[in-house]
């Protein structure tokens, strides 16, 4: 008699145990990506009908070809998350200039002298500054939407043109 | 001992029960925009679920994220409003544009417990009916009932993966023109200048070596026959002229063969060098970026 209460028990326990559980569904674009939790491979995306334990969770996907995308997300107990990643690709691009003495800052962060450069940029709009003389003499947002070559001219005083 | 699995039999079937509620929803939308087909859409596109509309409650579900447990800070408020509606769920969706983009903020509550079960925010570029689509997308994913072609229309909108984007032209579709005519892939590439130049430099060394060619064959033909005619007569005079004809022919075969081969070298060479530049010049995606900020600008940003 003792035992079946055990065996009650155990089934309980397993089905509070799932019911603490919450639901997790992954997608992204584009599919097939590995989906990263707490360091664990959870599979390929996308997933469907997983579990995960309310708490901090820390998501990494990665693609080639695409920015990494990292995601911290704190699961309250309920029915179910449902996720959805868009991972932006990332372009090889060329910067190339004729002009001297110039300094190229892209994004605030990266710097540059070089009149010829390759450059791994994620899609979408980024801040391009230019620097003669330590001094700002252009600001502008270049676009990236494919694998692309920039040339970068000055503008010649009228006297020039 | 034969209870146990009746037991769990029955805690089995009323956690199914109790997880397959029929889809009748009460839909708040709130848009800082006029979307007229907004509310048609979910009708005509979820023939399962039952929807009622009302747009006068909203404010209710704004600033959710302020209260403490926003999951269950309106679960008197839903209930009543479920049983008010006779409703499973209520559905609030919210669409607010800043610039070119739209932000969705999607909130499913569950009238039985009154607890928020289901959020989407969505914040996105503008693309063709996005916001009627985005609204398609989340309920759907709320009742499972997700179409491809919406799936697809957001699509649109993203970048392509690198390995996706095909070019109407490229340097190797250049390449392979100039190879089965040369001068074809420069002028594909719209550099009609070496096009030409290259169109004309083939041409011209095509058309020598054919004359050299054929003049070496004349001359090879010509001594034949003078040998022939040499061999062939007593007459002092007839042999001294055939052998001197023999002779230049002789020279001439042995010069146009030189001829010859080095025009058709010079034309094969060419042709591979063309083809080479046509791959060089070929068409490949650039921009052009021309100093625009005005330095006289009082603004120092940075």
């Amino acid at each position: 008699m003792v035992r079946n209460y055990k065996w009650i028990f155990v089934s309980l326990l397993v089905l509070v145990n799932l019911y603490g559980q919450v639901k997790l569904s992954v997608k992204t674009i584009p599919k097939k990506v590995n989906v990263m939790l707490d360091g664990i491979n959870i599979g390929k995306s996308p997933i469907i009908n997983d579990r995960i334990t309310p708490g901090l969770h820390k998501f990494e996907i990665v693609k080639n070809g695409f920015a990494p995308i990292t995601y911290d997300i704190l699961v309250n107990p309920s029915q179910a998350i449902h996720l959805d990643f868009f991972m932006n690709p990332i372009y090889q691009v060329k910067f190339k200039t004729q002009e001297k003495g110039l300094v190229f800052e892209l994004n605030g962060e990266h710097l540059w002298d070089d009149k010829f450069i390759r450059l791994d940029l994620e899609a979408g709009d980024h801040f391009l500054r230019v620097f003669k003389l330590n001094e700002i003499i252009d600001e502008q947002t270049i676009h990236v939407d494919e694998p692309k070559k920039f040339n970068y001219y000055l503008k010649k005083p009228i006297s020039e043109k | 001992m034969k209870k146990i699995p009746q037991y769990l039999l029955f805690l089995f079937l009323g956690s199914l029960y109790s997880a397959n509620l029929e889809s009748t929803f009460l839909v708040f939308n709130h848009f800082d925009r006029d979307l007229p087909a907004a509310e048609q859409a979910l009708v005509d596109n979820f023939n399962n679920s039952t929807f009622e509309f009302d747009p006068s409650i909203y404010h209710m579900f704004e600033n959710l994220d302020n209260h403490e447990n926003p999951a269950a800070s309106h679960m008197v408020t839903i209930k009543e409003l479920g049983e008010k509606y006779q409703v499973n769920y209520i559905l609030f969706n919210r669409i607010e544009h800043i610039d070119d983009r739209f932000i969705l903020n999607g909130l499913l509550f569950n009238t039985r417990s009154g607890g928020l079960i289901h959020r989407r925010k969505v914040d996105l570029k503008q693309y063709l009916n996005g916001q009627i689509n985005e609204l398609n997308m989340w309920v759907g994913n709320t009742v499972g009932q997700v179409e491809k072609n919406w799936e697809n229309n957001r699509k649109s909108i993203l970048f392509s993966g690198p390995e996706e984007i095909n070019y109407e032209k490229t340097p190797r579709g250049a390449a392979i023109r100039s190879l089965a005519a040369p001068g074809w892939g420069q002028a594909y590439s719209g550099k009609k200048v070496s096009a030409g130049l290259w169109a004309s430099t083939e041409s011209s060394l095509s058309l020598a070596a054919i004359i050299s060619f054929l003049n070496y064959d004349k001359a090879a033909k010509s001594f034949k026959n003078n040998s022939k005619l040499y061999h062939g007569t007593n007459d002092e005079k007839e042999v001294t002229n055939y052998r001197a004809a023999a002779e230049n022919d002789w020279n001439d075969h042995v010069k146009f063969s030189a001829l010859a081969i080095a025009f058709a070298g010079a034309t094969g060479t060419g042709w591979v060098a063309n083809s080479i530049h046509a791959w060089i010049v070929g068409p490949r995606a650039y921009k052009n970026l021309y100093q625009k900020w005005d330095p006289k600008s009082t603004n120092t940003t940075g």
